[in-house]
């Protein structure tokens, strides 16, 4: 048998002692918590999701848990939900039976979120979304799971009728992947534009293996005259989107007259990545920086102090359902029920990315939450005031 | 539509020149190992970020990029071999290497997520932007650039197999290992410099590729699965056949985006490869096993 100083086991059981009662975010025994699951792609192609959720969700956790809430104190627990149903879903099992959360944050893609939302349903979990667009996460209405995002209807409505009556446009061909918010966004833009008089000319999905996008540019140079490309992807296949259409021009980035439309889905920057391409680009945003209201401002220094960098929306949103969260504790929650029924209650909730306001089907009714921006020749900014 | 036809043509051999590349490694492991290395595609990604860290880091230019991306490549194809894929294949298993480089795939792509993050980056060069343009076709310096790297390339490989006395005993080490090592080749030597030169093709191909990719540490894992097919239509090691399997499926993509949906290309593709399995199982270009490589 090894012998051990004395000395050296005071020091191990002080240790374990130590173990046993701190958890994550420097909590103790003696606080309340309200245990987040947090489920968020850190892997795979929308891995740039769950990094910039991240970093927007341990902002505002650490702010809270400055003073606490009711005497309660947050605490997050992430999960790899891979941006995918399959991972998504053994993602939440894991969540749901080893952490046993009181409310569940997440996903960004669409798909995983539908996936997830049986579970939630069955465990009684509260489930927040801030990112996924397909209708299909609040309609016909799930009781358990709420989203701030607006919905691919309020979104493809609102630019369909914008690209019509603000730009002008009477033609416009459709990029998306094939996936449900990629599809179900699509069709939205469609129905809506060609009810207000505007023609589609080409209708093009394509899968997230794509790489080269050079002969979909082509086919769009060869179907005439079009005024605007609403293109949903993520970023990545978008930046080879923007390039291509420029080098084959057909888009304002490459001498053509083509406007791209873009998403919620694209992270800031990425005109900074796309590079001349992007010029003319107009895109929604969940977030603007310009926002003058003090919460936009404390929350882009805070971020700038942890971070060094400025925010993005996908920051902003991420920390808006943690101060949602906030808020529903402070209005009384403690538990999963309570905070469902918090969350339901909401009325005039004011974040960063807009406000906050459940409908029936648990869907954010403020339109407030999206602002468009022009990409301009320096790939700077200008916010358009469309909304 | 002559001008579409043109133009979606010299799209698909674009394409097709960088499947080429990538797919002509996997076919020398086969052809020599009679093994699949499932980790090309990391080696393929890797590649792309050595070439990108040294254009955008160090400041060096594009060319001397694919230079080093062809080294770091090579170095790291001899050092997994070495260090995993050799003392496995020592131990007499067939199934263990092949394992083996599943894990080394895994590996590689979560140490890249761990270095690199997981925002895409954006590889531009100064051949990427620059587009000519002759009458109504459009093609970038990038892209000849490709062509003209993958076709010398392709042209020094098939020279160094066929003239030179490495590539005659790597020819002999993949007709029969026993044999060769009879006649006095080291087959444990030459199949070191069948990974080193493979993972050296793949490391350039991922420098060609990194700015028409989207760049993530999961990049190279959407060109395999069109390299595996490319492989499998062209003929299991089979150089010329992969080469011509890989033109075809490039020009079978910009066509089936052209004159039906991007999102049947990989229908058609696999398609075609089920074809393949069906009707001429030995791939395109049908020798006997022996005479591959």
């Amino acid at each position: 048998m090894i012998k051990q100083p004395f000395s050296s086991l005071l020091i191990s059981a002080a240790l374990a002692g130590s173990l046993l009662v701190s958890t994550p975010g420097t909590l103790y025994a003696a606080d309340k918590v309200i245990k987040i699951g947090a489920l968020f792609p850190m892997s795979g192609p929308g891995s740039y999701f769950g990094a910039q959720d991240k970093q927007g969700i341990e902002l505002a956790i650490e702010q809270i848990n400055k003073t606490g809430i009711n005497g309660y104190k947050l605490e997050v627990q992430f999960e790899d939900s891979s941006c995918s149903p399959l991972p998504a879903t053994q993602a939440a099992k894991r969540l749901l039976e080893q952490y046993k959360p009181n409310v569940v944050i997440g996903e960004e893609c669409s798909d995983a979120t539908l996936a997830i939302m049986p579970l939630m349903e069955q465990a009684k979990i509260p489930f927040l979304n801030a990112g996924s667009s397909s209708i299909k996460v609040t309609e016909p209405g799930n009781p358990w799971t709420f989203r701030i995002m607006p919905n691919e209807v309020m979104q493809g409505v609102d630019i369909a009728t914008n690209a019509y009556k603000k730009l002008n446009a009477r033609t416009a061909v459709l990029l998306y992947e094939n996936t449900n918010a990629g599809i179900g966004n699509a069709k939205v833009f469609s129905d809506t534009f060609t009810k207000l008089g505007g023609k589609i000319l080409a209708d093009i999905g394509f899968g997230r293996d794509v790489n080269d996008f050079t002969s979909i540019a082509t086919r769009i140079a060869g179907v005439g005259k079009v005024d605007v490309i609403p293109t949903y992807t993520l970023e990545g296949q978008g930046l080879k989107i923007t390039q291509a259409l420029a080098q084959a021009g057909v888009t304002k980035g490459g001498g053509g007259q083509s406007i791209q439309l873009g998403t919620i889905w694209l992270p800031f920057g990425f005109e900074q990545k796309a590079g001349k391409a992007s010029l003319g680009y107009v895109r929604i945003v969940q977030f603007d920086p310009t926002d003058k209201r003090e919460i936009v401002r404390g929350f882009g220094q805070a971020f700038k102090a942890k971070y060094n960098q400025d925010p993005t929306h996908i920051n902003a949103h991420a920390y808006d359902q943690i101060i949602l969260i906030a808020d529903v504790v402070r209005r009384g929650a403690k538990d999963a029920q309570s905070i469902r029924d918090g969350l339901a209650a909401t009325k005039a909730f004011s974040g960063v990315t807009g406000s906050v306001e459940f409908d029936k089907t648990n869907q954010n009714i403020k339109m407030d939450t999206i602002h468009y921006m022009e990409t301009l020749p320096d790939l700077s900014w200008k916010a358009l005031g469309w909304n | 539509m002559l001008t579409v036809l043109l133009q979606q043509g010299i799209n698909g051999i674009v394409v097709g020149s960088l499947y080429v590349l990538v797919a002509l490694g996997l076919t020398l492991i086969y052809g020599v190992l009679v093994q699949i290395n499932f980790a090309h595609a990391d080696i393929v990604t890797l590649g792309a970020f050595a070439a990108y860290f040294f254009t955008h880091a160090f400041g060096g230019s594009y060319l001397a990029s694919i230079g080093i991306a062809l080294v770091v490549g090579g170095a790291l194809g001899w050092l997994i071999n070495a260090a995993i894929f050799a003392p496995l294949r020592d131990r007499g298993s067939e199934l263990l290497p092949l394992i083996a480089t599943i894990g080394v795939s895994i590996m590689l792509q979560n140490a890249m997520l761990a270095w690199f993050g997981p925002i895409p980056y954006a590889f531009d060069t100064p051949y990427s932007e620059h587009v000519i343009r002759i009458g109504s076709t459009f093609f970038t310096v990038q892209s000849v650039l490709i062509i003209i790297v993958s076709t010398t390339t392709i042209g020094l490989l098939y020279a160094f197999m066929k003239f030179t006395f490495l590539g005659k005993a790597l020819r002999a080490v993949s007709q029969d290992r026993e044999t060769a090592g009879l006649m006095g080749i080291n087959p444990n030597y030459l199949i070191m410099l069948t990974f080193v030169i493979a993972s050296a093709l793949a490391g350039m191909g991922g420098a060609l590729l990194g700015p028409v990719l989207v760049m993530t540490p999961f990049a190279g894992t959407s060109v395999i699965v069109k390299a595996f097919a490319i492989v499998i239509i062209g003929g299991f090691g089979n150089v010329e056949g992969t080469i011509i399997a890989g033109l075809l499926v490039g020009l079978i993509e910009s066509y089936t985006t052209q004159f039906l949906d991007p999102g049947l290309i990989d229908i058609v593709v696999f398609a075609l490869l089920l074809l393949m399995l069906a009707v001429r199982p030995t791939g395109l270009i049908a020798e006997k096993r022996e005479e591959n490589v």
